[in-house]
């Protein structure tokens, strides 16, 4: 069974390049444009994996996060975080890897794979 | 001297005869035929000698002399008579009679008898005199004495209250410095208004005045008279105070504090008058540097060239100068955030509430409205000002008007520093338009079609906005004053409005352009100009798709204008925007957009219309939506006006 992987990033064709690229990897994904879209499908679905932009237009990643810890599920998926801010990549100190845009394509492959295994 | 003589007989022929006689021997001579007569010329004439004859009719001569020692001792008597006969002598002289001449009267005989009599009046008033001058002389030395004694007091008081505040005066120096500047000035003075004892300061700065009137040492001509706090302690016998003039040796004026206090009363009487006179010539110096240095600081306060404001603790404006209240209006017992920003609560990372925490001095930079509506960068530093426990009262900011610097600095910032600013806004769009080329070649590679669809889509997207970046850069690093050429203002919002048009049907937002017949023309920069109006209607595009508050969203686009000038307004009901972000939406590298922003295209878009001498205002409320509205002038050629309204 494929593991499924959110991308949670408000910039469209930043999303569905990542949502492409994993697919190409052998991911399942599913695209959240915001903070709101995201916590709605972690509703319904489960997920092995997210990517998070740091800036939504509804909410930052650390209030994204901080919803999270409020639900009871930080920590039950692996968070990784894609930003053009590197200034800010330590703000979700959950996060289990950091990607400065733009991605380095091979590294984030790499990354994933060994966290899912 | 010539004696006063009566002469009194009762034969006409002897008082004619003997009148002349006396009269020839130098007396001043009356006459009186009986006693009767006698007393009453004694009565009336009080003279010095009285020549009587003893045998007369009515009252004789010894009855007459009797009476006239028994009322007027002192008026010698001479009695002459007929008769040299012993027992009436002897009578005579008991009665105290002078003399005794018979008759016929000897002229020598009585001349002599005379010069005795003359010379134990004169003995007698001599000896009178002595008495009297003896008695004078007395009471005057003993007067004296009684003088002397009381200024003798009068003086061991001075010196003692002299000692006393001597003493005090050191107390008070170990304490307080200028005691030994507010020198003392004692002085009493007697009843006659003289100064009677001085203490050595007095003598020293206003010269030795003892003996000399009391008002010699006041320097206002009107109390140099009896209207002086001294005559006038004299004279109500009740202290006084008062601020006077005392005139130094030096001829200078100092002022003082006089104090007059009536001592030595005696019977409701003043004998003695204390004056104290306090010289206050260093206070009133102190007050009067005291007011230069508080002026001069209000001056400084009032005409430095920033924006002073002092608050408490509670944000609520204790004091601002002038050119604060000229700009903003009076801060006084308003909040800071209200009267500076406009704001409803204190704003983020407040300088000032920084230092009322640490004491230190901090610093901000930040764009405020004037209250005609003109925007200007601010640099505030904050400053403590402390009580005297050293607790933090109020705290004193200071805003420099930093607009002009901010404009020369953004113009002389490298393209680096720019790129910097704007890394995450070039990362986000190189991550897309990578993705899009990884997109499009794996999609080929796949032969997915739908996939190479949106890649391609997506490039386009991409490549318009990194070529509007690109723009933005040039036009920043190259800034030039507009090209301008004359062009139909119709046919120009026509084409603006078609570059936008496609976008907003792309996400669903319902655009409208009104714009009317007969414009006319004017003469722009086409492709600056289209530029910025452009940028506008995509933020107003971009506010509409950020916001999830409404169901539908509209961008109108509405061009008109008069002989003067050109309008165009550009609404949107996307997310508006507050207070603070207005203020800061024409500033260099401010975005509200995170990733997609570069912070460049309000900034230029503003820059284009003040270059082509417009003006360029929003309007905007959150959650409602902004309006932007731009004015330009035709700037038109004599010929090309015409053709203008023409059309």
């Amino acid at each position: 069974m494929p593991k499924r992987i959110l991308v949670i990033d408000d910039d469209e064709h930043v999303s569905s390049y990542l949502s492409d690229l994993l697919g190409d990897a052998g991911y399942e994904t599913d695209v959240a444009a915001n903070g709101q879209q995201a916590l709605a499908l972690l509703e319904k679905k489960r997920f092995d994996l997210m990517t998070l932009d740091l800036e939504m237009p509804d909410m930052t990643g650390p209030k994204f996060n901080k919803v999270l810890k409020r639900q009871g599920r930080s920590g039950d998926i692996p968070i990784v975080v894609i930003t053009g801010h590197m200034g800010l990549k330590y703000v979700i100190p959950n996060a289990v890897a950091e990607f400065d845009k733009p991605i380095d394509r091979e590294a984030l492959l790499a990354k994933v794979k060994e966290i899912l295994g | 001297m010539a004696l006063n003589l009566l002469l009194v007989d009762d034969e006409e022929g002897i008082r004619r005869f003997l009148g002349m006689l006396l009269k020839d021997l130098g007396y001043a001579v009356r006459v009186a035929s009986d006693g009767a007569g006698a007393l009453e010329a004694i009565d009336s004439a009080q003279p010095d000698l009285v020549l009587t004859d003893i045998k007369m009719p009515r009252m004789d001569g010894i009855e007459l002399l009797k009476r006239i020692k028994s009322r007027w001792p002192e008026i010698e008597v001479i009695m002459i008579s007929g008769h040299g006969d012993l027992d009436l002598v002897i009578q005579c002289l008991q009665h105290q009679a002078t003399d005794f001449v018979t008759k016929p009267v000897n002229e020598d005989i009585l001349d002599a008898a005379l010069r005795r009599v003359a010379e134990k009046i004169e003995l007698r008033r001599k000896l009178s005199e002595y008495t009297q001058n003896l008695e004078r002389l007395i009471k005057e030395k003993s007067d004296r004495v009684v003088e002397l004694e009381r200024q003798m007091a009068a003086s061991q008081v001075v010196d003692a209250l002299c000692q006393a505040l001597q003493n005090l005066s050191d107390e008070m120096r170990e304490e307080a410095g200028y005691n030994a500047d507010m020198p003392c000035y004692i002085a009493v003075h007697n009843r006659l208004f003289e100064v009677v004892s001085t203490n050595r300061l007095y003598r020293e700065r206003l010269g030795d005045k003892r003996g000399r009137c009391s008002w010699e040492a006041y320097a206002d001509p009107a109390r140099r008279g009896f209207d002086n706090p001294v005559c006038l302690t004299f004279k109500s016998g009740k202290a006084r105070r008062s601020r006077e003039m005392l005139l130094a040796l030096t001829g200078e004026q100092l002022p003082a504090v006089v104090y007059t206090t009536p001592i030595g009363c005696k019977e409701d009487r003043v004998e003695l008058v204390l004056e104290m006179a306090v010289d206050v010539s260093e206070i009133s110096r102190l007050q009067e540097e005291l007011w230069l240095t508080q002026q001069k600081y209000q001056d400084l306060f009032d005409e430095t060239p920033c924006y002073i404001v002092v608050r408490d603790k509670d944000y609520l404006i204790k004091a601002n100068n002038r050119l604060f209240t000229r700009d903003f209006g009076d801060g006084v017992g308003r909040n800071c955030y209200s009267a500076f920003r406009h704001r409803t609560e204190p704003c983020p990372e407040c300088p000032v509430s920084r230092t009322f925490e640490d004491g230190e001095p901090h610093h901000k930079e930040s764009v405020v409205s004037t209250r005609d509506g003109r925007e200007m960068n601010i640099l505030t530093w904050s400053t403590p000002i402390h009580n005297t426990e050293g607790e933090i009262v109020e705290v004193m900011e200071l805003s420099t008007d930093i607009t002009e610097i901010r404009k020369l600095q953004d113009h002389l910032t490298s393209l680096g520093l720019m790129l910097g600013s704007m890394s995450h806004g070039v990362k986000g769009m190189l991550t897309a338009l990578e993705g899009g080329v990884y997109r499009l070649e794996s999609g080929l590679a796949k032969n997915d079609m739908t996939r190479v669809g949106g890649a391609t889509e997506s490039i386009k997207v991409l490549v318009n906005r990194i070529r509007n970046l690109v723009l933005n850069v040039l036009y920043y690093a190259k800034s030039r004053e507009p090209e301008r050429e004359e062009l139909d203002v119709a046919e120009f919002g026509r084409m603006v409005a078609g570059i936008v048009e496609p976008r907003a049907q792309r996400e669903k937002i319902v655009f409208s352009a009104a714009i009317g017949e007969g414009l006319g023309r004017f003469a722009v920069d086409s492709g600056n100009l289209s530029a910025a109006l452009v940028n506008i209607m995509e933020n107003a595009i971009d506010a509409c798709t950020a916001d999830s508050g409404k169901d539908s969203h509209t961008v109108a686009l509405r061009v008109d204008g008069d002989e003067r000038e050109v309008r165009f307004e550009i609404t949107d009901n996307g997310l508006g925007m507050d207070r603070e972000t207005k203020e800061k939406a024409f500033t260099l590298f401010f975005s509200s957009k995170g990733l997609k922003g570069t912070g460049l295209g309000l900034f230029i878009a503003s820059d284009v219309i003040t270059k082509h001498g417009g003006a360029i205002r929003l309007e905007s409320e959150r959650g409602q939506g902004t309006s932007f509205s731009i004015r330009l002038p035709r700037n038109l050629s004599a010929a090309g006006a015409e053709a203008g309204t023409a059309n």
